[in-house]
């Protein structure tokens, strides 16, 4: 008992840290403004409620079901080009979401090569493809089916094949065995991808802005931009943060054994697609990974071709070792604080306080990256304010635009996804496990390192990867914390886009999503490796 | 798997710790170097834009200049919640409203010297000498020569009358430049007509606002519309590109009050460590060496009047500017953007 009391408390401790943010946030409604929350409510509030209702909706419907289809049609069936498809459709994670928004308009909009050719060639009328949702929404599913498509497919490939050729022999039809049997068995890891995905797009800044679509976001930013208010800005962020909690609550009822991850694997396929229907499953597939992948990356480097001679210069080496830098360091602590948090432990098993506390560690990821920033910054500031008062010095000189700051920022922020992957693997740890390990006398240390950690590997190497690319592409926060002279790819494409600099902002973009495809590469590796 | 898990671990959180201790200890050394003469500058203008002025400020008078660019409204909080612990020695961003809200949370001191008020009118400075406009940024209108003609146009409010209605395009309003100008017809016309302006123009829109000025003239090139509002460089960049876009602008409202200017300025941070070199630097960058960098660079027009315009700049005419001071344009921001939220302009 004595022992599990120390090891809440320093768990405790931890995870109260990484969700220092989330509690400033939460404590700013110790400051009311009335004033300008009647402006809110009445002029602004109940269309963004509508608009982020619809976008939630739409886009989760979207990527439920562009990547359950595709995770099932990779893993299930086999038709022309499966092979080399099957991982191509991770691809499209490697590109930041503003950078597909802007190469969509680029192409799509009214002036973009799309439209005009369908308007000279086709004789069509134009259309203002920033009027409604619809295509905000195309865009966001085709940027984030990748996270549904990565756990269905999973989940797919560790269903016995026995099952399903039961269902064939019984003669049911494959899509009512798809809706009996496979779906069902998937539908923890297809909820895993789509809470992330939700998460991603209600804390979105960049596409929305793009577009000039208004979401919860836009109030937050409205707030604290233009009426300098950081106290709403923070109330109403911390209503994302409600609403992420809900989001995350009945994900964990859907959840049970979801995983990134499997171990055993199934690689024949039950069917066969041949003729016409197997092409046209094929030209479906590919035609996902054209317009996710394909295209824009053509986009990029047509408009990179173009102004590189301009752009390129030796800075370009800053920019890359500084994202490197920042990503690696970001990965390693973000990883081994996850690995701490996730790990087994009868003390945890039986403490609804730590689990909470724990759940609390990972909503980070639904606040949007500038307001986990000034969060951060204010809170700093308030325990500056404290240790002064006591006696002590500021501590703003010190912590403010240091290093420790920006990765802590990443840590906090990014959590979720390291957590979710390792909590997957940490599920496979049987307590009977530990039991024995105990009973044969092993101490805490040797059980954690000759059987958690080789148990928990491929679930910390895939999270690993995931949180390195999405730190790579982090902006808001980078931009806000970062030390002089930390540029990183994602600003330097922010500021030239900003400008409307798109061509000269492709440039970084590519180099980003090069360096990004390769971690996905390395991912794809390990996660074939683990399936033998 | 075969790799020893532990030791991959361990050297993984020894590499980046080392990289951490000499990363930061780099920084804060780079910061705490007092004898080499070096200023701080926090900018929200965009790197390019200002490293060539930088540059060309160490060669005239051997002092560095170190900067960190962010997005204004942030770095803002940031030298807000910095205090007098800040490295930063000048401020420097884009748009009046910006610098007056600094002003206004005492992040500047006053900076008042012989240089600065003949190089800089008064209108582009604030009344206390706490910041400096360093660049002009005009915001008029511009229209398809092929479908409007220029004896059609004339101010900014006219834009809100019926004959353009389904042919004007517009940049959002969460952007800086349209939050000024709103704020600008508030000042000459009051709160009510501005409301009737703005209402108006969402009513003759032909397309949801757009994000960025270079796609409010591709709208208006491709024909989604006619008429629209940028700020003039946005259009230099454009002509640059495609020379003979039937693209062009009218100078708004010179039978009035004249063009609705914005800045790009700076002041010297209250709390600023080198002091005299940042004035040294915002005279600098007064100066007509710089202004003719500054105009050449962003196709803009140089706050300093006794120095003469880019010539792709000069190309456009000359035209009357809008002579309000611009910490209005600070004062009233926050009423214009209440105004355009109730009126439905996104």
């Amino acid at each position: 008992m004595q022992k599990c009391a120390s090891t809440k408390f320093w768990i405790s401790v931890l995870a109260l840290l990484v969700a220092l943010p989330i509690f400033v946030v939460a404590f700013s409604w110790l400051l009311p403004e009335s004033e300008l929350w009647a402006h809110f409510s009445e002029n602004l509030l109940p269309d963004l409620i509508r608009s982020t209702a619809i976008l939630l909706v739409g886009v989760g419907l979207g990527v439920t079901f562009l990547g359950t289809i595709l995770a099932y049609l990779v893993v299930m069936v086999e038709f022309p080009g499966r092979k080399w498809l099957e991982w191509a459709l991770f691809l499209p994670f490697a590109i930041p979401a503003y950078v597909l928004a802007f190469v969509y308009l680029g192409v799509f909009d009214y002036s973009g090569y799309a439209q005009v050719w369908m308007r000279e060639a086709l004789g069509l009328p134009g259309f203002d493809i920033r009027a409604g949702s619809w295509a905000i929404i195309l865009t966001f599913i085709l940027v984030f089916y990748p996270y549904v498509y990565m756990m269905a497919r999973a989940s797919f490939k560790r269903q016995k094949i026995n099952m399903i050729e039961a269902g064939k022999l019984l003669g049911a039809s494959p899509f009512k065995i798809f809706f009996k049997i496979s779906l069902p068995l998937a539908r923890p890891a297809v909820a895993a991808g789509l809470l992330v995905t939700l998460m991603e797009t209600l804390a979105d800044f960049g596409v929305v802005g793009l577009f000039n679509y208004d979401t919860f976001t836009t109030a937050i930013y409205s707030a604290w931009g233009d009426y300098r208010s950081i106290e709403v800005a923070a109330q109403l962020a911390s209503l994302l943060v409600l609403v992420a909690f809900f989001l995350i609550y009945f994900e964990k009822k859907a959840r049970g054994q979801a995983k990134y991850y499997s171990t055993s694997v199934n690689d024949t396929k039950p069917y066969q697609a041949s003729g016409i229907k197997a092409w046209m499953i094929t030209l479906f597939v590919f035609g996902v990974f054209m317009l996710s992948f394909a295209m824009p990356m053509l986009q990029l480097l047509i408009w990179g071709w173009e102004s590189i001679v301009e752009e390129w210069s030796t800075k370009y080496f800053d920019l890359i070792s500084s994202t490197a830098i920042l990503t690696f360091s970001a990965v390693a602590i973000t990883l081994v604080v996850a690995t701490v948090l996730a790990l087994p432990n009868h003390c945890k098993q039986n403490s609804t306080w730590l689990k909470s506390i724990i759940r609390l560690a990972t909503l980070g990821y639904a606040l949007p990256g500038s307001v986990m920033a000034v969060g951060l910054l204010y809170g700093i500031n308030q325990i500056s304010a404290l240790n002064l008062y006591f006696g002590g010095e500021s501590l703003n000189h010190f912590i403010f635009g240091s290093i420790a700051l920006l990765l802590f920022a990443y840590v906090s922020r990014f959590m979720a996804i390291a957590y979710s992957s390792i909590e997957a693997s940490a599920q496979q740890i049987k307590p009977v496990l530990t039991q024995s390990a105990r009973l044969l006398g092993a101490s805490r240390l040797r059980l954690i390192s000759r059987i958690y950690l080789p148990i928990l590997t491929p679930g910390i190497l895939a999270g690993g990867l995931l949180v390195a690319v999405d730190v790579m592409k982090e902006l808001p926060a980078t931009y806000l914390l970062r030390p002089f002279g930390w540029d990183t790819l994602a600003i330097q494409v922010y500021e030239l886009s900003a400008e409307g600099l798109f061509e000269r902002a492709a440039v970084p973009a590519l180099i980003m999503v090069l360096f990004g495809s390769v971690l996905m590469l390395i991912f794809q590796l390990l996660d074939k490796k683990s399936f033998k | 798997m075969n790799i020893n898990i532990k030791s991959l671990f361990s050297s993984a959180v020894v590499i980046s710790t080392i990289a951490i201790t000499i990363t930061t200890n780099a920084n804060t050394e780079g910061a705490h170097n007092w004898n080499e003469p070096s200023v701080t500058v926090y900018s929200s203008r965009k790197e390019h834009l200002i490293k060539p002025l930088f540059e060309a400020f160490t060669k005239d008078t051997g002092i560095k200049v170190k900067y960190l660019t962010g997005k204004g409204g942030a770095l803002i909080e940031r030298l807000k919640l910095e205090g007098t612990d800040t490295q930063a020695d000048m401020f420097m961003t884009v748009d009046a409203g910006n610098l007056w809200y600094a002003g206004s949370q005492g992040l500047f001191q006053k900076v008042k010297t012989t240089a600065l008020s003949k190089n800089i009118p008064e209108h582009l400075k604030d009344p206390d000498g706490l910041w400096t406009g360093l660049s002009v940024r005009a915001r008029t209108i511009v229209y398809n020569t092929e479908r409007v003609k220029s004896s059609d146009l004339s101010t900014y409010a006219d834009l809100a009358s019926p004959k353009w209605e389904g042919r004007l395009c517009l940049r959002t309003s969460k952007k800086i430049y349209t939050k000024s100008l709103v704020a600008s017809l508030i000042y000459h016309h009051g709160e009510d007509k501005t409301g009737d302006i703005i209402s108006g123009w969402v009513n003759n829109l032909a397309a949801t606002p757009n994000a960025k000025d270079s796609h409010v003239m591709n709208a208006i090139l491709s024909g989604q519309c006619d008429v629209g509002l940028v700020n003039t460089y946005y259009y230099g960049r454009l002509l640059a590109k495609k020379p003979n876009a039937p693209l062009k602008l009218f100078w708004a409202n010179q039978d009035t009050t004249g063009v609705h200017v914005n800045i790009s300025g700076a002041g010297v941070t209250k709390h600023a460590k080198n002091t005299k070199g940042a004035t040294q630097l915002l005279e600098w960058l007064s100066s007509a060496k710089a202004q003719a960098i500054y105009g050449a660079l962003n196709k803009e027009y140089p706050a300093n009047q006794s120095v003469a315009s880019d010539e792709v700049v000069s190309a456009w005419g000359a035209f009357k500017q809008d002579k309000m001071n611009l910490s209005q344009a600070g004062i009233l921001q926050a009423t214009a953007v209440k105004l355009m939220q109730k009126k439905g302009y996104r």
